[in-house]
């Protein structure tokens, strides 16, 4: 299990990997802006805190982009996918220019800050544009991997860091476009994507304890989807359960649906948040036992899909 | 015709809109002397080779006047006969806003207001990140001015001291009919920009505002505020009305021609 930070994990990577490529510049939003400064003094000239005016940071991207360097642009969730959603559809993917957006505050991470500052809707926002890519790396190790992977990438990319990391020890390291499989099972598959792995592996222990083998793969790369594992997982299982911090429209689960759709008879359940605002307050874990994203909540809604066929 | 406006573009423009059944003659007249003197006399670039490395780069952030822009670059060789024939046709590379990816010489995908000014501001500050020294010139509207993200990105470049920037606005009395935000020269001052009003049609006032403008990596950025008419040239198109988007009729057509075939 790390504990590392996300957070500060962005910062050193944009250090490490700023160092080595003259080309890479971050541009932030008021946010971050202290654990940045090792980047700022490494990387002169390469580091600007454009204030409160996020459109125009993401066309300022756009712009460095088409000189041929590689943008960073960091700030919170909802400010910078909803509020800026015209200058990444236009500035960027119109234009055919890649750059990197990295948020935090997706989901309901600032949970006692209410609607304002939740963004739940990112994934399916962003799909939306074509040939976007969209990470979720949910550890301080993933997110450096993905990234550097990925950050010269000639198209838009959104990467979500949650504020939580998970804490499952991965058996193979995340690559770019490739779910990994956590526990094997054959009577249903998890599939999660985000802290919410936890939830998952959480749940499949609870239903071993009754005679039930859940298959629990983990997602950090939204879109592209790896259809090709989640197909073989369902193939077997004939059932699945995403479970997700984001809208049920548009999710990851939408997506798996569409994988699968007409491949294999299909049982199937959604754990994720309904289509209404969040509007409450409360700690992030507080909102996560309202929603039913916990342990217990995966496996009520793999136990609807499995009891039927069980008895 | 008023003597010494451009005649011959004022005429590419309408026939570019006459033919393709859409466009913006209007805009497009009160922006053609400026841009005209931009690519005559100002910015460094090659139609031969028109994403040469060296150019300067030209942001029309208005981007429902490029018919102007397309006109111009028919003028130094960018574009060609065949290519203006396509102008809103299936299949053609001229669209009522134009497109980067498809247009030759053309830098930037404008028509959503706001947009260009600030991708502009991005370019200059991305030249300047890696030493050098093309220059970047963008022109906007005064209605456009309305959008937040000019005021945004003024104030950005304005602070980052992008010197090889100049803002061009096209002050044609749009944004009056609208909400009102004069006293446009003081707003751009106040927001750290070293400004310069023009008569946007005249070529001296044109030639002498470029000829004045300094471009360096740190200079305070350079606007210059061109007072225009909308529909410039030709009295039944000039002023703020149904002109703004209608294509001409037959008649019409020819009245405009001969027009702008007055000496």
């Amino acid at each position: 299990m790390t504990t590392r930070s996300i957070r500060q994990q962005f910062a050193d990577t944009m250090l490490e990997v700023g160092q080595a490529d003259p080309r890479l510049c971050v541009l932030v939003g008021d946010i971050s802006h202290f654990i940045l400064q090792p980047f700022a003094k490494a990387c002169p000239g390469r580091y600007y805190n454009i204030g409160i005016c996020e459109p125009s940071m993401v066309s300022v991207a756009a712009g460095l982009a088409k000189t041929g360097l590689y943008p960073v642009v960091h700030t919170i969730a909802p400010f910078l996918i909803e509020r800026s959603f015209e200058q990444f559809k236009l500035d960027f993917v119109y234009h055919g220019l890649g750059g990197s957006v990295i948020t935090v505050g997706g989901a309901f991470d600032y949970s006692n800050l209410g609607c304002t500052h939740h963004c739940y809707g990112d994934f399916a926002l962003m799909k939306t544009l074509p040939g976007t890519r969209i990470y979720h790396p949910a550890t301080a190790s993933e997110l450096d991997t993905l990234f550097k992977a990925t950050y010269r990438d000639a198209c838009l990319r959104l990467y979500r860091l949650p504020a939580r990391s998970h804490g499952v020890k991965l058996s193979s390291a995340v690559e770019p476009g490739r779910i990994v499989r956590v526990r094997e099972g054959s009577d249903v598959t998890l599939v999660a994507t985000g802290p919410q792995l936890d939830s998952a592996v959480g749940a499949a222990e609870r239903l071993a304890a009754s005679g039930h083998s859940a298959e629990v793969l983990y997602v950090p790369t939204i879109r592209p989807l790896d259809t090709e594992t989640l197909g073989r997982s369902v193939s077997r299982t004939g059932r699945v359960v995403v479970i997700e911090e984001h809208l049920t429209s548009g999710g990851l689960g939408d997506d798996v649906l569409r994988a699968l759709a007409g491949k294999t008879p299909l049982a199937y359940r959604s754990v994720s948040i309904p289509d209404r605002l969040v509007t409450d307050y409360g700690t992030y874990d507080q909102h996560c036992v309202r929603l039913g994203l916990t342990p217990e909540g995966v496996e009520r809604a793999a136990r609807e899909i499995l009891t039927p066929q069980r008895a | 015709m008023t003597a010494n406006l451009n005649s011959d573009l004022r005429r590419a423009i309408l026939d570019l809109v006459y033919k393709g059944r859409d466009g913006h003659i209007p805009s497009a007249f009160s922006i053609v002397d400026l841009v005209d003197h931009l690519y005559g006399e100002v910015l460094r670039v090659d139609p031969r080779a028109p994403q040469w490395p060296g150019r300067d780069y030209f942001i029309l952030s208005k981007g429902h006047g490029c018919v102007a822009l397309y006109a111009v670059l028919r003028k130094y060789g960018f574009l060609n006969d065949r290519d203006l024939e396509g102008f809103c046709r299936e299949g053609g590379l001229l669209g009522e806003h134009p497109d980067c990816r498809k247009v030759p010489g053309v830098e930037a995908s404008t028509g959503s207001l706001g947009h260009g000014m600030p991708l502009a501001v991005g370019i200059a500050l991305g030249l300047r990140i890696q030493g050098a020294d093309n220059r970047v010139v963008t022109l906007v509207g005064d209605g456009e001015c309305q959008e937040g993200t000019i005021w945004e990105s003024a104030n950005i470049a304005a602070n980052l001291r992008l010197g090889q920037l100049c803002a061009v606005v096209d002050w044609n009395g749009s944004a009056a009919q609208l909400m009102p935000l004069d006293d446009l020269p003081a707003k751009w001052a106040a927001f750290g920009w070293r400004v310069r009003v023009i008569d946007g049609h005249s070529h001296e006032e044109i030639r002498s505002a470029f000829a004045s403008w300094c471009p360096a990596p740190t200079a305070q950025p350079q606007v210059i505020v061109a007072r225009t008419v909308k529909g410039k040239g030709v009295p039944l198109l000039e002023g703020h009305g149904q002109w703004h988007h209608r294509i001409p009729s037959a008649e019409e057509y020819r009245a405009i021609t001969e027009v702008l075939s007055r000496p």
